[in-house]
């Protein structure tokens, strides 16, 4: 399958999916970095996906770029080969499957159009023989229209993704009837489309009696905000009808800093709640088993949950919530 | 760092007094017994003095709390930049202790070329203290080297103290009118920039990735480097909101930390000294400028024909 992912934001958004949906199902996960590895592995981290020890494990495995682009200059035959070992390796392994995806533009560079497409056509027929599973993505920034549309036509299946709004810096996904996802950065040129978001999610909640009364924005992988956002955002829930709440999750420590520099503790209507990393965020820290991605962790096990103590969140600023 | 909002709306005002002294024995002299007088109210005393004044006042002060204020580095004298951190300062004081008495004394080291320094410092203080209940006197001496140094004193304080008494400044003029005949003055000029850039709202992410790659080489750690970005990107989000809808940045990255300077061609704002006043929380405008001023070692705004223009510096 294929998916033309409309910014950056959207290919490692795309790709931790694929990716996780791996590790969920105790499948064998390859990822042929090319320069995008870092973001989509910085996605799973804000996705609470644990990560870390499928790669310690071997069960996600990143193939470094020039190996990636070795690929391209490797025959044909060679290149299957190689693959089937790796399928082969997994199963004897005792994984449930394999699937692979990456950054494979290099070799559209080099060789487009003809060994491009027969590269695929190989990957294709190992698809159809051994039931693996492939993503593979055309996004615009590495790839022509007319690329993209040939590619298009080759795949049988293409992922597609909703989008409330992609600019590029910005990216809003609905997640549900009165929440959405921000990834990106929010600032002057793209500040009108929070209102906008915020104005119709709240009057969708107020029309609908079967709908959540609390708005909420999981803001995981939004790695900035201007004051004046987080000015609008705290406005918007103070203006919020009593029976409403705009709810914060998953806030990163820098946007947090802003948000309580513009006010967010005094606003009623207003909850934040912090990221907290998955369990294995770090590289010593101890690892769930094998398999348990996002499903496994839950909502319940990191969101909106905190260590406790007078310390407050430990950086020096003052426990949000506590003002509440 | 923790930035504090506004949360009263009592109407405490700042008192605003010049003095003017012949010596050294004069100044304490005239101070001491308002010190005296201070300590005796229960009042904490803050001190922006010469050592030897410091040790007499101190004296004076008894067993009243006495807060000494480090002096800034004259190579970066900023009078708005003092007048902002003494806000800092003294809001947090005052939360804690009520009301506080300060003393300064001119300090010539800070001077510069002309002495303009000191009229923007007291024209700033007049805007950034507006709400805080403090006592400041200011000392200047008689015959400073600058002649308007005087000048700008006397029409910056809403009242005089002389032969122990205060009284009413006729002469007084708001910061606005005083900062017309004297603008603040363009900062020292700086070598070629590590970084120079011209941008527009949609090339903001540009600027704070420029920042944000300069910040994170040197000794920045990750918050103070995601603060330094956010300032940066107030200040620039405000040249291309009220400007012509460009702006240029320019960037130096030197073994104390990191100078932006950001130009912009647009009409001068309504206010000369933007990002003083503490925001009202119901305000959605001038919050930027003033978490920017919190965040920043040095925020110096001046204007010229050419635009507005803003010089920060901030240390790791």
């Amino acid at each position: 399958m294929c998916a033309v992912p409309l910014s950056e934001e959207q290919l490692w958004e795309v790709s931790a999916d694929f990716v996780a949906d791996g590790l969920d199902r105790n499948e064998r996960v390859l990822y042929f970095d090319d320069g995008t590895a870092d973001g989509v592995l910085g996605r799973l981290s804000d996705d609470h996906v644990a990560f870390e020890r499928p790669l310690r494990t071997g069960q996600l495995a990143i193939v470094p770029a020039e190996a990636t682009r070795a690929i391209f200059h490797t025959a044909l035959p060679e290149a299957r080969a190689m693959m089937l070992d790796h399928i082969d390796g997994s199963t004897a392994a005792g994984y449930a499957g394999f699937r692979m995806t990456g950054q494979m533009s290099h070799g559209v560079d080099r060789q487009w159009p003809a060994t491009f497409v027969e590269y695929d056509r190989e990957l294709d027929g190992l698809v159809r023989e051994r039931g693996i599973t492939a993503l593979c993505l055309y996004d615009r920034r590495r790839y022509s229209d007319e690329q993209i549309e040939r590619m298009r036509d080759v795949h049988r299946k293409e992922l597609s993704v909703p989008t409330a709004y992609d600019d590029g810096l910005l990216r809003v996904v609905r997640t549900g009837p009165t929440s959405a996802r921000l990834a990106g950065e929010v600032d002057h040129s793209n500040r009108p489309a929070i209102a906008r978001l915020l104005e119709t999610t709240l009057d969708d909640a107020l029309r609908s009696h079967s709908a959540p009364t609390d708005i909420e924005l999981n803001l995981a992988s939004l790695r900035f905000i201007d004051v004046a956002s987080a000015v609008s955002l705290v406005h918007a829930a103070e203006g919020f009808p009593d029976t409403h709440r705009l709810v914060l999750t998953d806030v990163r420590q820098g946007v947090l800093r802003v948000l309580d520099r513009c006010g967010a503790p005094f606003a009623a209507q207003l909850t934040v709640r912090e990221f907290v990393g998955a369990a294995d965020a770090g590289l010593r820290g101890p690892g769930p088993v094998v398999g348990s991605g996002r499903h496994a962790a839950g909502p319940g096990a990191t969101n909106g949950v905190r260590p406790e103590g007078p310390a407050g969140n430990g950086s020096g600023y003052p426990d949000l919530r506590e003002a509440r | 760092m923790r930035v504090e909002t506004t949360r009263t709306a009592a109407p405490v005002r700042l008192q605003h007094a010049c003095a003017v002294y012949a010596s050294s024995a004069d100044l304490v002299a005239q101070a001491a017994p308002v010190v005296a007088e201070a300590a005796r109210r229960g009042e904490a005393v803050v001190l922006s003095v010469r050592p030897e004044t410091e040790a007499r006042l101190r004296d004076a002060a008894g067993s009243a709390r006495v807060v000494a204020l480090v002096p800034g580095n004259p190579a970066r004298s900023s009078g708005q930049t003092t007048a902002a951190r003494l806000a800092r300062e003294l809001r947090e004081l005052t939360s804690h202790s009520g009301a506080v008495l300060a003393v300064s004394e001119h300090d010539s080291a800070l001077d510069g070329i002309d002495g303009r320094y000191w009229t923007e410092l007291d024209a700033a203080v007049n805007v950034a203290l507006t709400d805080l209940p403090v006592s400041m006197f200011c000392f200047y001496p008689e015959l400073p080297l600058h002649s308007e140094i005087l000048d700008g004193a006397i029409a910056n304080h809403p009242l005089l103290f002389e032969a122990g008494r205060l009284h009413t400044n006729a002469d007084h003029r708001p910061p606005r009118d005083v900062l017309a005949g004297m603008p603040a003055a363009p900062p020292v000029l700086l070598g070629a920039p590590d970084l120079d850039m011209v941008f527009s709202a949609w090339q903001l992410h540009e600027v704070r990735a420029a920042v944000s790659d300069l910040a994170s080489a040197t000794a920045f750690d990750t918050a103070r480097s995601e603060d330094v970005v956010l300032a940066v990107n107030e200040i620039a989000t405000n040249a291309v909101e009220h400007g012509s809808g460009e702006a240029r940045i320019a960037l130096w990255i030197a073994g104390d930390g990191l100078v932006a300077e950001i130009h912009d061609t647009g009409e001068s704002l309504a206010e000369p000294l933007p990002g003083l006043r503490a925001p009202h929380p119901a305000d959605p405008r001038g919050r930027g400028v003033w978490i920017a001023r919190q965040l920043c070692d040095v925020l110096h705004v001046w204007r010229d024909h050419s635009g507005t223009h803003v010089r920060m510096h901030a240390a790791p």
